[in-house]
């Protein structure tokens, strides 16, 4: 920053004269419409900046939430309002209607950004009997699906109650919550694993700590009471969540909440609250911004339902997820309760029967039985331990397997796709159903990858077994996780092996590119998460985690579940890129949407007649607008002639570039008269450093093109007129330098390029800077980049600090001293001579190595390259 | 920037006191008052450069802070932080005449920066 104190003192020292009075004054006029412009510029680079972000977010495969929406929004419209402000200070409230255009298409985003569900209808609690599928929206599909099952389907169903979204709503408002969950997730980088587990963790005592509202309390115990009344004193409870807008087949949430079994009535209002808590747990925080979902959308409803003493309990499938055996049943099975096959403790026993004849024989997986999880006579479960003599009993009797079969059946054809199904059977052979959801099914294509046969392969095979709970192939290092501890330091890219397939581990699916267990089946929560996100997973191998070495690379071949050391190509080249996971969700929907009222340039004429606040229909439009107008402001206006007249004056030379030099204080010497300037009049240290570099090596004219280059060029200038209408007639070629005697400002428009710099050099190296902003060009993205990338090369050996963003360049170094920040001053001035149209001719890496090569060469002529 | 004068306003005890550390480190003048009342009362007898003003506060709030300010010092220039991103509160707080708004957790770099900037600008307008 050019120092302004120091200026203002300055004129304020000593006598002085009306002339000089007079000269000060429009000095300052100078200043000040300088600041604004300075604004104005760093303003509309900024803007540009955050919808290139916000576009970027779209086309990587970013996971992002709603508070990265928000933010990027709020920053938009902070500072658009300041751009749309800084242009009507320096012209006298010309554009006054521009706020009238800010206003109206922001009522558009609001209307986006705000888009609310309607609050929540109905009871906060209902019974089971009054509940069918088409009350999702009140009760969650899980309880929504179990109601419909009980009144609709006729199958036995525990007795029970839903707690209702319109009870979450009303708990979270009476202790005025939602903000303030809010503000802490707006604070949450999720990348920061350490900082995620302390918000969850911070959110969930916010909400365990929170008073559940009298009223709501009566009516969760009076449900409670109906149950006593018909199952009798002491009664226990399962409590599960059913969240809104979960199980929805792309998205199951399977496990990302909290189910607490076997709860005593003193507990029941401390475990809603955990189960609302839950929707803050790592796992669920981290999927809900990995598929994009709105975290305000996720209404948390819980189910209660009398607690089911299994004898044996399981999950099966009315088809094969995988997509292959799309005639058999799976049916996973475990002696006590279920949760030992969801939560992946126990190797389940499976069972599997074919559709088109329902009778044994069956095809069987019985595994040998150590231990089983119980009720707790008190609360809560426990495990326990099988006998000796039970320990091989397969978990069904073949009499049990055809019932459960049937049932299977009947509930895939009465909610018409295939199911995901929870069942117990109770001690006195009665099923009971506790759960139904959609079943995710991969397509045709992934299974018949699955089919295929087998290549030869050289690498050591390392292991071979377990069950494919997700096919596919991929290759990583291995990474052991026992511990959440671990799963911190998880390395993004690798693949997780783990003893157990825990619900938790999810929370590093997104990062990870195989999952490999010890235990676990088909039928498990992370098994079902994996294949959501379509990553390998190899489970109930029994001894991977002892086989694999931590940090070795594998590849994990679920498919015909084996592993090998080291990366099988030819099994590799096979599998597919995965797709993303973002696109189609709410947040990326909604970002999609916002982004259609923000980035597109619909004013691209500024002598269009609907070049006017009227015809802007975008942001984008509203920035290019004002943008336009301060340039021509600054340098037509008649208020600027006027100053102009004074200060800008032609600089002399023999470069192909026109410069004019607009004198702050001290940077050319004073008392020139006329309005041109000689070399050897400027005084600005950062404007004669440029200027070395500038004149260093003469430009030898564009490079040759080839064809191809030569018409994308052509295909751009149709596509966005403005790159030819450049500044405005008569402004195109024109380069502009702000200078004092320390400082410079430079903005120039060459061909297609737009750069500007800017540079600070003092005897004080902690205030000395150089920027430098680089953007445009005529070709196609791909050559953009390319030339960007060869900028971004050259630079990084000088060792500035360069961000790309899109085809937007900036570079910084700050702090140094004088001479060095001089030195490459020099560099970025043959940058913007040289790199003139490049973009034309950089087709492949091949050129962009030859031309760094090119030009390190040529600017080891005129300074020293750092070693 | 040693003689700037800062007044920074937030009802969160731990994120004011380290915030205005970590400015005084930078050599900034920094007072702190953990209420929009006590913020004006303060403006009222003090002159200050920069007010740094969280949006939401119990009580008086941040953009009523902003307003009442603004009318005892109009020079005074005004940076807004927040917790809750809005495009709502963001917009009306310009419209009111804050100087930037800025989203917490912010880089104190960047509110360095901003400070610089602000103050720039209240010396050109008084200056004018």
């Amino acid at each position: 920053m050019f120092d302004l104190k120091h200026f203002f003192k300055k004129r304020q020292e000593g006598k002085i004269r009306d002339a000089e009075r007079a000269r000060d004054k429009i000095r300052l006029a100078f200043t000040q419409r300088y600041l604004n412009f300075k604004t104005l510029l760093s303003l509309n680079d900024k803007v540009l900046e955050i919808i290139n972000e916000m576009e970027q977010a779209l086309i990587e495969d970013r996971s992002f939430g709603m508070a990265f929406v928000r933010g990027q929004c709020t920053a938009l419209s902070v500072n658009l309002f300041k751009i749309i402000q800084s242009l009507n200070e320096i012209t006298g409230g010309q554009h006054q209607a521009l706020f009238g255009a800010y206003d109206r298409i922001w009522g558009k985003i609001d209307q986006e950004i705000k888009k609310k569900k309607p609050p929540a209808q109905g009871d906060w609690v209902l019974p089971l009997e009054a509940i069918t599928r088409q009350m999702a929206d009140q009760v969650g599909n899980k309880m929504a699906n179990l109601g419909e099952i009980k009144n609709h389907v006729g199958l036995a169903v525990p007795e029970g109650f839903a707690i209702s979204a319109s009870a979450y709503d009303y708990f979270l408002d009476h202790n005025k919550l939602q903000d303030e969950i809010n503000r802490r997730m707006q604070f949450l980088d999720p990348a920061n694993i350490a900082q995620l587990h302390e918000t969850s963790s911070e959110i969930q005592k916010l909400l365990t700590n929170a008073v559940l509202p009298i009223p709501l309390e009566d009516a969760i115990l009076s449900a409670y009471h109906q149950l006593i009344k018909k199952l009798g004193e002491g009664v226990h409870v399962s409590m599960r969540s059913s969240a809104l807008g979960e199980d929805a087949q792309e998205a199951s949430f399977a496990g990302q909440y909290r189910s607490v079994l076997n709860v005593s009535p003193e507990y029941l209002i401390l475990s809603y609250k955990e189960i609302l808590a839950s929707k803050y747990s790592v796992p669920a925080i981290t999927y809900r911004l990995n598929k994009g979902f709105l975290d305000e959308e996720i209404i948390m409803c819980v189910g209660c339902m009398a607690m089911v003493q299994a004898e044996t309990a399981g999950v099966m499938y009315s088809t094969d997820p995988g997509g292959l055996r799309r005639q058999d049943i799976f049916i996973n099975a475990v002696m006590g309760l279920g949760k030992s096959v969801v939560d992946g403790s126990i190797i389940p026993d499976l069972f599997i029967v074919n559709t088109k004849n329902l009778n044994p024989p069956y095809e069987k997986e019985i595994q040998e039985k150590t231990k089983k999880i119980v009720c707790h006579p008190e609360e809560g479960v426990c495990l326990e331990v099988v006998s000796e003599t039970g320990s091989r009993i397969p978990a069904l009797r073949d009499a049990q397997i055809r019932p459960l079969a049937e049932i299977a059946l009947r509930l895939e054809n009465h909610f018409g796709s295939p199911q995901d199904i929870e069942w117990a059977i109770t001690t006195d052979g009665a099923i009971q159903i506790l759960q139904s959801r959609p079943l995710l099914v991969l397509k045709q294509n992934t299974a018949e990858e699955t089919e295929s046969s087998h290549p030869e392969i050289e690498q050591p095979l390392l292991f071979k077994g377990g069950i494919t709970a997700s096919p596919g192939v991929a290759c990583g290092p291995a990474f052991r996780i026992e511990t959440t501890v671990d799963l911190l330091q998880f390395p993004p890219g690798a693949v997780l092996v783990a003893r157990y397939p825990l619900p938790q581990w999810a929370a590093v699916l997104n990062t990870a590119v195989a999952v490999v267990t010890d235990q676990g089946a088909l039928t498990g929560h992370l098994a079902a998460v994996a294949r959501e996100f379509k990553i390998p997973a190899l489970m109930g191998t029994q001894r991977a985690f002892e086989t694999i070495r931590p940090g070795e690379v594998i590849t994990v071949d679920a498919n015909q579940q084996a592993l090998y050391a080291g990366r099988v190509e030819s099994l590799l080249a096979k599998s597919k890129v995965k797709t993303s996971r973002m696109k189609g969700s709410p947040v990326y929907r909604s970002l999609e949407n916002i982004l259609k009222t923000i980035a597109p340039l619909t004013l691209t004429d500024p002598e269009g007649d609907n070049f006017s606040p009227e015809g802007c229909q975008t942001l984008h439009d509203i920035i290019r607008f004002a943008h336009e107008k301060s340039l021509r402001e600054l340098f037509e206006s008649e208020a600027e002639a006027d100053l102009s007249e004074k200060f800008a004056k032609k600089l002399v030379s023999s470069l192909p570039m026109q410069w004019w030099i607009i004198d702050l204080e001290g940077g050319i010497k004073e008392d020139i008269a006329g309005a041109a300037v000689r070399l050897e009049d400027i005084l600005s240290i950062p404007l004669l450093a440029l200027w070395e570099g500038l004149s260093a090596v003469p430009w030898k004219g564009p490079p040759p093109v080839d064809t191809k280059g030569f018409l994308s060029i052509l295909a751009e200038s149709t596509m966005d007129t403005s790159l030819e209408q450049g500044l405005g007639s008569g402004m195109a070629a024109k380069n502009f330098a702000l200078v004092s005697e320390n400082f410079c400002h430079l903005s120039t428009r060459l061909g297609f390029h737009f750069s500007t710099i800017e540079s600070y050099l003092g005897d004080l190296a902690a205030e000395n800077y150089v920027w430098f902003y680089f953007k445009g060009g005529a070709a196609d993205r791909q050559r953009k980049e390319q030339r960007g990338h060869l900028i971004r090369l050259i630079l990084e050996k000088f060792h500035f600090w360069v961000q790309m963003k899109g085809d937007l360049l900036s570079a910084r170094l700050e702090r140094q001293g004088k001479e060095l920040l001089k030195e490459r001053l020099k560099v970025l001035g043959y940058l913007i001579l040289h790199t003139r149209q490049l973009d034309m001719i950089l087709s492949d890496q091949g050129r962009v190595n030859w031309y760094l090569d090119e030009m390190l060469k040529e600017i080891s002529t005129f300074t020293t390259l750092p070693s | 920037m040693a003689d700037i004068k800062i007044l920074l306003v937030d009802d969160e005890d731990d994120f004011r006191t380290t915030l205005a550390n970590r400015l005084r480190k930078r050599r900034l003048e920094v007072r702190e008052v953990e209420s929009g009342y006590k913020a004006v009362e303060l403006v009222r007898e003090t002159p200050l450069d920069i007010a740094i003003i969280d949006v939401k506060m119990p009580g008086m709030d941040g953009l009523e802070t902003l307003k009442q300010i603004k009318q005892i010092q109009p020079m005074l220039e005004v940076i807004m932080l927040t917790g809750h991103a809005s495009v709502e509160s963001g917009i009306e707080g310009m419209r009111l005449g804050a100087f930037d708004y800025l989203m917490k957790p912010c880089d104190i770099n960047e509110l360095v920066l901003k400070i610089e900037d602000a103050y720039q600008r209240k010396l050109v307008q008084e200056k004018s």
